[in-house]
């Protein structure tokens, strides 16, 4: 398994009109993490666009997929996809983080159509997908659950529980991408990732969470097989990734733009 | 009687053969007694492992799916080690789960305080959506359990080590209502567990000194029966409370609360000390050290409510 890959950082990248809802949607708030959202986008926007089944008109369709967002503080990311897949309007946008708002600076599951579990504290989430993926074995039904985990969350102790337990059971169903953006580093490094995930008994694979085609490549690479390991899809990401200003490890990772830093950050963005 | 234990396997068993939602999880305790479940309900127990918020926090995802989850172990790690798994995971997200705890309060007595939990309604009270019971035999058990298992709320149920003995009617058993075990004129007792027997006990060697004791049982911790203990407390004017609890945030803070519009009353309580229980020896050991006899209750009746 090679390294986190360099060439990642800095470039053009997709989704960059997502990034600027995010940067905007923020920027109205007056809060949200931008830069956590930046290194999930890319993985976020390719799972609603070729991976996840879903209706918008019905979130809770019997024949959909399940995504949880594990790192519940990157939400500005799923906010926007979810606009974009029809489940919530521009307006939600707008009014993020307003006292009557349906979008909140972590996602409820009670207010928002469309996300399956309200996170924010870690470690909770990959735990509730297990149950998921669990029940869905015990009634037969072959919907895919998939996770989004921080590394920086991969220090929560539940997280290796559930690591064991999910192996245990043999859950196939269950899909969990580590948005590898280097936050554990910065405090308290989890190292060789993939072996560890691979030494608890999961199908390991590594991308670059940036380049839609090693995307592509290892959803179509793994076969969906109910009574086998659970696979976990660990990406390489860069926190902030397309903003050069934001990236990688500083202060704006609650930071708001003033409206010069706006304007920067359009520009980087090429827009 | 029958143990309280084997009525909790009985129990599930019972429920789990008519209801194919029921799904059972548990962390590495009571498995041998949970096999006749696990052959009668296949796919629907598991014995997860030693990790218990994992297992809880698990319960969730099956609760999204419209499954009853059943998580059981004992009390603390459910409770105090797992307690944010059940604020953010069910009451948070208005899922439902049903927690079935051994070893409460001190019934593991000579296992020491890492096994003890005195403050399972203290904190599991002021967490929105759920319910607490407290079922001390088995009928009680098993009645709560099928009337509350499916109502998607976080229903907590204290399993004690022992049952009080005294058999209720099935029309008796109604989840969130107190029952009035014996009427009297002059002191009310509220009590709630295996503590009853000691209540009863006490009453009937207080009515020979000439004291009229009314006796309340409480198996319903939350929602509280405010309604029988404010009627009862109005006439008597002198109450005492006896829980298996801290004496804080337990039922005492109930019976307080459904009372204080009454002037003038007389108020006296046997519970858990603000202490660890750190003494060994058989629960009965750990009941005279703490209080919980007939002597204590006729003594502090007599020098506390007169």
């Amino acid at each position: 398994m090679e390294g986190r890959e360099e060439v990642i950082l800095g470039n053009n990248t997709m989704n960059n009109e997502l990034r600027k809802k995010i940067v905007d949607m923020v920027y109205k708030a007056g809060e949200g993490h931008i830069p956590s959202a930046f290194s999930i986008i890319d993985i976020i926007a390719y799972l609603y666009d070729k991976v996840i089944k879903f209706d918008p008109k019905n979130p809770a369709w019997d024949e959909r997929d399940y995504f949880i967002l594990s790192k519940g503080h990157g939400c500005a990311a799923l906010y926007v996809v979810l606009e974009k897949q029809g489940f919530i309007s521009q307006d939600d946008l707008d009014s993020k983080s307003k006292f009557k708002g349906i979008l909140g600076g972590h996602p409820d599951r009670t207010k928002i159509p469309g996300v399956e579990a309200s996170t924010g504290s870690l470690g909770h989430g990959i735990v509730t997908a297990i149950g998921i993926a669990l029940g869905l074995k015990i009634r037969n039904k072959s919907n895919k659950v998939i996770v989004l985990v921080g590394d920086g969350e991969c220090n929560e102790g539940t997280v290796w529980e559930a690591a064991l337990v999910a192996a245990n059971l043999k859950l196939g169903n269950l899909y969990c991408i580590v948005d590898n953006n280097g936050s554990a580093a910065q405090v308290l490094p989890v190292p060789d990732l993939p072996d560890k995930w691979r030494s608890f008994g999961w199908d390991t694979y590594r991308i670059n969470g940036h380049k839609e085609k090693e995307i592509e490549r290892v959803f179509k690479k793994i076969k969906f097989n109910f009574d086998s390991k659970p696979k976990v899809i660990i990406a390489d990401t860069v926190k902030g990734k397309g903003v050069s200003f934001m990236e990688t490890h500083g202060p704006w990772h609650y930071k708001v733009p003033n409206k010069e830093e706006l304007e920067l950050i359009y520009k980087e963005l090429a827009l | 009687m029958k143990d309280m234990r084997q009525e909790f396997a009985d129990t599930l068993l019972e429920v789990g053969k008519m209801d194919e939602d029921l799904v059972v999880m548990v962390g590495d305790i009571s498995h041998f007694r949970l096999l006749d479940f696990a052959k009668a309900c296949p796919g629907r127990y598991y014995n997860i492992g030693i990790c218990e918020p994992t297992i809880v926090n698990m319960a969730a995802g099956l609760s999204m799916l419209g499954f009853y989850p059943v998580v059981h172990t004992i009390a603390p790690f459910i409770v105090e080690r797992s307690y944010e798994q059940i604020k953010l995971d069910f009451c948070y997200q208005e899922l439902g789960v049903n927690i079935i705890t051994v070893g409460s309060a001190f019934d593991y007595s000579t296992l020491g305080c890492t096994h003890h939990c005195y403050v399972d309604f203290a904190l599991l009270k002021p967490l929105p959506d759920t319910e607490i019971f407290f079922p001390a035999s088995p009928r009680e058990l098993n009645a709560l359990f099928k009337q509350t298992y499916n109502n998607n709320k976080v229903s907590y149920f204290r399993v004690p080590k022992l049952s009080h003995d005294f058999v209720f009617s099935q029309e008796q058993l109604i989840a969130g209502k107190g029952i009035k075990v014996k009427s009297g004129e002059e002191i009310t007792i509220i009590v709630t567990g295996p503590q009853l027997k000691t209540a009863l006990d006490a009453s009937e060697r207080l009515k020979k000194d000439g004291v009229d004791v009314e006796v309340i049982y409480i198996h319903t911790i939350k929602p509280f029966d405010q309604e029988l203990v404010l009627e009862s407390v109005k006439n008597t004017k002198k109450v005492m409370v006896i829980e298996e609890h801290s004496m804080y945030g337990g039922m005492g803070d109930e019976v307080l609360r459904a009372i204080k519009g009454i002037g003038g009353v007389k108020y006296s309580f046997i519970a858990i000390p603000d202490i660890f229980v750190r003494d060994y020896g058989s629960y009965a050991d750990i009941c005279q050290s703490l209080g919980f006899t007939t002597e204590n209750i006729i003594k502090k009746v007599k020098s506390e409510l007169f």
